[in-house]
């Protein structure tokens, strides 16, 4: 979880006299990181219409014939000419073919995301912008259980993973979601949704190996259980270093083995009911100062009943318990410094979460949807040096509803209006309405607009939060501080307004694309203060979390896919951002407003897949991210430094050997031999190396 | 992993349309010539585009060349062995079987039917699975093979 490195020098240690605490601290605020790349968008109507011819289709058995995928251009397209929103879909098989091995790397294939990587087992992934240190603006869900950690409001991509051949789709969603998912769906919702178990049944084998992506294992294994569907499966990752941009070791290697199972019954027609868990248990290894390690699983049951006419109903329970450790080097006591001993952060997290919701037709032109949800945390936090959390155990209780109406004003027009309420121990009740309007030209365009209100509400980071400094023995009159930074008890809400509009089309039978603007307007951001100094307190710490950041953020993202030929396909994305946030008037803020944000403001990928014969298939992604400009942490001051903008190249080449057997090899990052995607410049900041493996797989 | 890659949702269900022309049987009245064409009827608006067209091509049945009708409406229906009844036309059911009593026709269908519609084609995650109700297709005197059977999901047995 907590990246080490990437620690230049701060103010607070040049204080200190200490070389370890700003490292340490930063140690903490620097995981998961930002930036971004993209990938490739899934809306692609096209890519699906030159396939299978229908002589092929017509030798296969029945059987077969049920085992056969229907592409995006009937699932893609046709339901997101009906979203008014900003969204991408990535479907199984743009997964597959992008070579990717873990949920970050696949998360590339969506244009509407940064994704950055920032060392070998940790990543900063944002939507519209904010993606600095601690990004915590996004909501992620993995088959409906909510993974951003309450710890800080973001999400610890070394720990969130599956099997990727499982993976249904992932829905991206730029923009807020606020009024059906609540807190945290500031800037974006990813929501990863795996196959239903009875869609893979059968034996599934694959493994992979190379340099860096040293081995990589995964086991699958579906059968019927009478009426029911049950798969089980294992994963095994193990990644390599990473070097420094010194060109030493960054001894980042880390290994993650996982396991779980999926149910799929219908108790009748109408009913059917998923039971499903997961295992893990990873390692970051670490020779210098011990091994991190991350574990946990969850066990979630979900109940739908689908009537006639559209109604449903849905009935969703789960619990899920994260454990956390990452160790911190003693820091030996000094003259006015008491030091502190060699000690592991621990956070154990276990959340329980109960959701309803239910939808119906109200009268000839309404739909209406409503859901309840009650979401109890129970964290306890352990580290008795340089890092700590005030209370050290915490149970907080987040209760919620929202009400959506559609409504069909004409034909082809229907207008949102919906708003969610939501409870949280931290800031008390919170209000997160939208409008969203859908209009299609015709049944191949769509034109949309929305303006969404959305909350960030506190997170432990914010509130409980403290780095103590180990500073006593001031000589009289002066004193030191206890604290290098302070969360704050009356941290508020972080806001946005946000206003979007977007164009969506298929065009033809070749091309699809699609168009989404936004303007969003955000009050009370993150902002930090510096302690005022006296002639007797003359360090100006603890810096102290507040509010006092505003601005705002404009910028457009745009994907169209394009069937050059029936075996070729392109496909091209690009983002443009544009961040104006400021101090409010009256305040200060001691990183000159620059802590919250961490993006490029342009990035484009293009992305080719061809299939060509003999069942050969050839991919390549080809990417350019602009320069990312970024600060030293809260208490780095205001200085920023740059991560420098760069080109990406990945590609899959694979060979389907028969029905069963596919062969591949993957090259990540070809351009370079290593290379920054994020962090702050420094001899430890961590490169990117290149990656080549191969893959055998074998299934049926 | 499939031998093949994805395809259009109505591409991949007029093969299945196809498909059933051979796993059925027909009570012998209900093809009265001998070069009678073999008729699959789509109901309302036509999802299929030019694929449905393209499966029969050129195909036969026992005998009977295979050939596609389009009906805009139910009281426009035509003689047919197998009907397609898109989604959007589930509304008018009642009166589309009321049309139909009698007639030896299979009924297929997409999405969640109501009872009453022989074969059911649902699509489900990214496949595409089968329902077949066995007491309407008694009720139409349609005889379906076990192969046909076998991986569908059954529903009216017994009645």
């Amino acid at each position: 979880m907590f990246a080490r490195a990437d620690s230049k020098p701060g103010t607070a240690q040049q204080c200190a006299g200490s070389s370890s605490i700003a490292r340490d601290w930063r140690n903490l605020a620097i995981p998961l990181l930002t930036c971004m790349l993209a990938a490739h968008a899934p809306e692609t109507a096209a890519q699906s219409t030159a396939t299978a011819s229908t002589g092929e289709l017509k030798q296969l058995s029945l059987d077969e014939l049920m085992n056969v995928e229907v592409t995006s251009v009937a699932r893609g397209p046709q339901r997101l000419l009906q979203a008014p929103a900003a969204i991408q879909v990535i479907t199984a098989e743009d997964i597959h073919r992008s070579g990717a091995t873990s949920l970050p790397e696949a998360l590339r294939l969506a244009d509407n995301l940064e994704v950055a990587q920032i060392n070998a087992h940790d990543w900063a992934i944002s939507a519209r912008g904010f993606n600095a240190n601690l990004a915590n603006k996004l909501l992620v869900l993995i088959d409906g259980r909510v993974v951003y950690t309450p710890l800080y409001g973001g999400v610890l991509w070394n720990v969130q993973d599956c099997p990727l051949e499982d993976i249904d789709r992932i829905e991206v969603i730029s923009g807020p979601g606020g009024t059906l998912w609540g807190a945290n769906a500031v800037n974006g919702v990813i929501n990863i949704v795996t196959k239903s178990a009875a869609d893979t049944q059968g034996l599934y084998a694959s493994g992979a190996g190379g340099e860096q992506l040293r081995e990589q294992e995964d086991l699958r294994y579906g059968t019927r259980l009478g009426t029911a569907a049950l798969r089980v499966y294992g994963k095994y990752t193990d990644y390599g270093d990473e070097v420094t941009s010194a060109g030493g070791n960054a001894q980042d290697a880390w290994h993650m083995a996982r396991g779980g199972f999926r149910v799929d019954g219908e108790a009748s027609a109408e009913d059917r009911w998923t039971l499903q868990g997961d295992l893990y248990n990873g390692t970051e290894e670490d020779g210098a100062i011990g091994d991190a390690g991350q574990s946990g699983g969850n066990v979630l049951g979900r109940w739908t009943h689908s009537a006639s006419g559209g109604n449903s109903l849905s009935l969703q329970v789960y619990y899920d318990h994260t454990f956390l450790s990452q160790p911190f080097a003693a820091s030996p006591p000094a003259q006015y410094y008491t030091g502190f001993p060699a000690a592991s952060l621990t956070d154990n997290l276990d959340t329980t979460d109960l959701d309803f919701q239910d939808s119906f037709l109200w009268g000839a032109r309404q739909r209406l949807t409503w859901g309840l949800e009650y979401r109890a945390t129970h964290e306890a936090d352990f580290d008795p040096s340089v890092v700590r959390f005030t209370p050290a155990a915490l149970d907080q209780a987040l209760y919620s509803g929202f009400l959506q109406d559609e409504i069909l004003l004409a034909t082809s027009v229907s207008l949102t209006i919906g708003s969610k309420l939501e409870h949280n121990d931290y800031s008390g009740f919170e209000t997160e309405p939208s409008v969203r309007i859908r209009w299609n030209l015709s049944s191949e365009q769509l034109v949309w607009a929305a303006v969404s209100r959305a909350v960030r509400t506190p997170s432990r980071y914010d509130h409980d939060l403290v780095v103590p400094s180990g500073l006593v023995d001031a000589p009289p009159p002066y004193q030191f501080p206890s604290a290098y930074l302070t969360g704050n008890p009356d941290f508020k809400p972080e806001t946005l307004i946000a206003y979007e509009a977007g164009y969506r089309a298929v065009l033809g039978s070749k091309l699809t694309g699609s168009l989404s603007t936004f303007y969003n307007d955000y009050q009370n951001l993150r902002s930090t203060s510096l302690t005022p100094t006296t002639a007797t307190y003359v360090f100006p710490y603890p810096v102290v979390f507040e509010n006092n950041l505003e601005g705002d953020t404009y910028g457009l993202e745009l994907s169209a896919s394009y069937q050059m030929r029936e075996w070729w396909r392109l496909h091209l994305g690009y983002d443009l951002l544009r961040e104006n946030i400021h101090v409010k008037a009256g305040a200060t803020d001691a990183t000159g407003a620059t802590n919250e944000t961490a993006d490029p403001q342009q990035q484009v990928v293009l992305r080719s897949s061809m299939d060509l014969p003999r069942g050969v298939t050839l991919d390549a992604a080809l990417r350019w991210v602009d320069t990312v400009w970024i600060n030293n942490g809260p208490t780095g001051g205001a200085v920023v430094g740059i991560v420098p903008s760069y080109f990406g190249l990945d590609s899959r080449l694979a060979w389907k050997v028969s029905r069963t057997l596919e062969l591949s090899v993957t090259g990540q990052n070809l351009l370079h031999d290593h290379h920054p995607e994020y962090g702050y410049p420094s001899p430890t900041r961590e490169e990117i190396v290149r990656s080549v493996f191969a893959r055998i797989t074998w299934g049926y | 992993m499939g031998a093949v890659a994805p395809v259009a949702e109505y591409q991949l269900k007029a093969v299945f349309l196809f498909n059933f022309a051979h796993f059925v049987e027909w009570p012998p009245g209900a093809l009265t010539a001998d070069r009678a064409p073999f008729v699959i009827g789509v109901l309302g608006k036509d999802p299929f585009g030019n694929s449905l067209d393209e499966v029969v091509r050129g195909e036969a049945v026992g005998g009977h060349p295979l050939a596609v009708e389009r009906y805009a409406d139910a009281t426009r229906l035509r003689n047919c062995q197998i009907l397609f009844i898109p989604a959007a036309e589930l509304a008018h059911l009642p009166e589309i079987l009321e049309s139909l009593k009698g007639r030896s026709v299979l009924t297929v269908t997409e999405g969640p039917a109501p009872r009453g519609v022989v074969i059911a084609l649902l699509k489900e995650e990214s496949r595409i699975r089968l329902r077949i109700d066995l007491a309407a297709a008694k009720a139409n005197n349609l005889t379906i093979s076990s192969k046909l059977l076998r991986p569908a999901e059954i529903v009216g047995a017994g009645s």
